[in-house]
């Protein structure tokens, strides 16, 4: 913080800075414990294996962000580092086409066309591909000035942080240090963008660890103060899941910012055709745990409301 | 990681980087990670081009945003569809494979991968006219077995050659001559490509779990870093060139007996549609195969449909899923 005060900054910097960001707490009431939304500077992360349902979450949470207020949205700027070269804009246009429509029937008084509505939210949204980690850490640099010079800019996602885990891991070395050097920077940078700029942070780790030698019995209850020392891997544990693909493997830097982890897990039967998908997020603020479960269907994700 | 050294960008020089060596600072990651003010103090240099050189170094090591807007009509204007050929795989893949993404083809030996590929392959360079390159890295591809496919759907020896010639082979048989052949299509095989007539739309990869899986296990980290950096420069490719990328990967069994890609959880995450592959049991015709769907992120997953293997074109189920917007712009 002291650092960056120090600098000299515009006018645009400063309003940027000290008027508050767009708020995200009711993001998504589903998906989110009671009262424990995303406040400004909190870092969400999503966890779970291949197909479990992450992006596609992603991709709600963002459109809620994006739509106008007036249908049921924040108005809130996104930007959306992708460095699995995943994001799938069809699929993005044809949910938030979807969630417009559906607003539009109630509504109807709108005289706009739908593709102008369409393109007016996306226009809130920009994309930015890495494909290394040393040019995701250059970039979180660059987008420093983004984030101080749009205030209406509230959210980060990156899909996913662990994307160069594998990559990092071997052109390090020997030392745990300098393999975890990259990602400990970032982190460290973000660490720093959530603090000044009060931006919320949504990222995506891939479910790639086995946890060997896991005791489930242990059920710890999460501490309630963010200054915990605890092991980062005892403070999730109460979060228990149907997999054992839990483990946290990035770097302890990265483990300490997080604020809100969220597992996804898929049901092995889908019954009727239909695949359960559920989520089970914990805060590092409340106790407990907010269990959800949806199906996504072709426009978008629809919670299941009996649990 | 991006050395500091001189000529990188106009203002630094010698003893520029000279006086930030003091610092330990050498690479572009160091210096953009200090805040210029109190660089300036220390390596007595002048905080006004350290900030300058900074805003350049950014520029020209970054990845720019874009605004999702002009990528979507971008988007609609470059994606294009391209079919199979096979009216049941194209309707399983909501109409053919789609450029700009990976798709994966996993199935047990002999459930047809390979005949698959070359399917595509044929009815890419023969019905569409595109040039397709064909990264072999099990000496699978035969020439005989294209001309024989062809044959099936032209006579004219003219057509034929015409079509084979489009195809483009590479064979490697180890993950760094996979790796190297991959980034030299990047770099510059794709460009010159195009220029020659005719834009490249699709690579196709068989296998890589050939090259890949060998790699992998132990306790090593190299296998599964060459393995990422495999599917990073398949990504890139996809995207950046506006390439329908398909690959083939064997299967294994999970713990309920249930088949599953290979190359484990790290892998899983790289294709953006799966297809599996089986042999249909006792049946008439033994080149039946079912395909299932299982990963898309535009159709329900689970989705089966039936072709036969000898009779690609042909079509045995009813109807096909019409597209949206896309439609227009398939080539």
């Amino acid at each position: 913080m002291t650092a960056r005060v120090r600098m000299a900054e515009n006018g645009a910097q400063l309003v940027s800075r000290l008027e508050g960001r767009p708020s995200l707490r009711d993001i998504e009431p589903n998906i989110f414990p009671v009262d424990s939304g995303p406040r400004q500077g909190d870092v969400v992360e999503f966890h779970g294996m291949e197909g479990a349902g992450k992006t596609e979450t992603l991709y709600h949470l963002i459109i809620r962000c994006i739509m106008p207020v007036q249908n049921g949205g924040l108005e809130v700027g996104v930007v959306f580092i992708d460095t699995d070269y995943h994001f799938d804009m069809l699929r993005l246009v044809s949910a938030l086409e979807g969630r417009l429509a559906e607003d539009l029937k109630e509504s109807d008084g709108s005289e706009n066309e739908p593709e102008e509505r369409v393109r007016s939210c996306l226009r809130r949204l920009s994309v930015v591909h890495c494909n290394s980690s040393v040019q995701l850490l250059l970039t979180l640099h660059y987008l420093e000035n983004t984030f101080s010079s749009q205030p209406s800019v509230g959210l980060l996602v990156i899909d996913s942080i662990s994307a160069f885990y594998w990559v990092d891991r071997f052109s390090g070395g020997e030392s745990t240090v300098c393999q975890e050097a990259n990602l400990r920077k970032c982190t460290e940078l973000l660490d720093r963008l959530r603090r000044n700029y009060g931006i919320v942070v949504f990222a995506t780790t891939h479910a790639i660890m086995r946890n060997y030698g896991s005791d489930p019995g242990v059920s710890d209850v999460p501490c309630s103060s963010s200054s915990s020392l605890l092991s980062s891997s005892h403070r999730w544990r109460s979060a228990e899941s149907a997999t054992d693909f839990d483990k946290p493997y990035l770097c302890r830097a990265w483990q300490r910012i997080v604020t809100h982890r969220m597992l996804f897990t898929k049901s092995p039967v889908s019954k009727d055709h239909k695949q359960v998908f559920s989520t089970a997020c914990t805060s590092i603020m409340t106790k407990g745990v907010k269990r959800c479960s949806f199906h996504v269907m072709e426009d978008g994700i629809k919670f299941v409301c009996d649990k | 990681m991006v050395i500091l050294r001189e000529g990188i960008c106009p203002g630094i020089n010698e003893d520029f980087i000279k006086a930030l060596q003091s610092e330990d600072i050498r690479t572009v990651e160091d210096f953009v990670s200090f805040n210029p003010e109190e660089l300036a103090q220390k390596c007595s240099l002048s905080y006004k081009a350290l900030v300058a050189v900074r805003r350049v170094l950014l520029a020209q090591c970054t990845a720019f945003p874009v605004s999702a807007a002009d990528l979507y009509e971008e988007l609609l204007s470059s994606t294009a569809i391209l079919s199979t050929g096979s009216p049941s795989l194209d309707k399983l893949l909501d109409s053919g494979l789609y450029t700009g993404e990976i798709t994966e083809l996993i199935g047990s030996p002999g459930s047809g991968k390979t005949q698959v590929c070359f399917s595509v392959a044929v009815n890419m360079s023969h019905q569409l006219k595109q040039t397709v390159f064909y990264i072999d890295t099990r000496g699978g591809v035969c020439a005989n077995r294209l001309l024989q496919m062809l044959q099936t759907s032209t006579p004219d020896m003219e057509e034929q050659m015409e079509a084979l010639k489009k195809i483009k082979v590479f064979r490697v048989f180890d993950v760094f001559s996979l790796l190297a052949c991959l980034q030299n299509l990047r770099s510059n095989g794709l460009q010159k490509a195009s220029v020659g007539g005719g834009s490249v739309k699709a690579l196709m990869v068989d296998s890589v779990s050939a090259v890949l899986s060998s790699m992998l296990g132990g306790k090593q980290n190299e296998g599964m870093s060459l393995m990422m950096q495999v599917a990073g420069e398949m990504k890139m490719i996809a995207k950046d060139f506006n390439i329908a990328v398909l690959v083939t990967n064997h299967v294994t069994k999970d713990g309920n007996g249930h088949l599953k890609a290979g190359l484990g959880q790290s892998w899983s995450h790289v294709p953006r549609t799966r297809v599996l592959l089986q042999r249909v049991e006792n049946a008439e015709t033994p080149s039946l195969r079912t395909a299932t769907l299982t990963k898309s992120s535009r159709q329900a997953c689970r989705l089966v449909e039936e072709f036969d293997l000898c009779h690609w074109s042909e079509e045995r189920s009813t109807s096909i899923s019409a597209k949206r917007k896309l439609e227009s712009s398939k080539p």
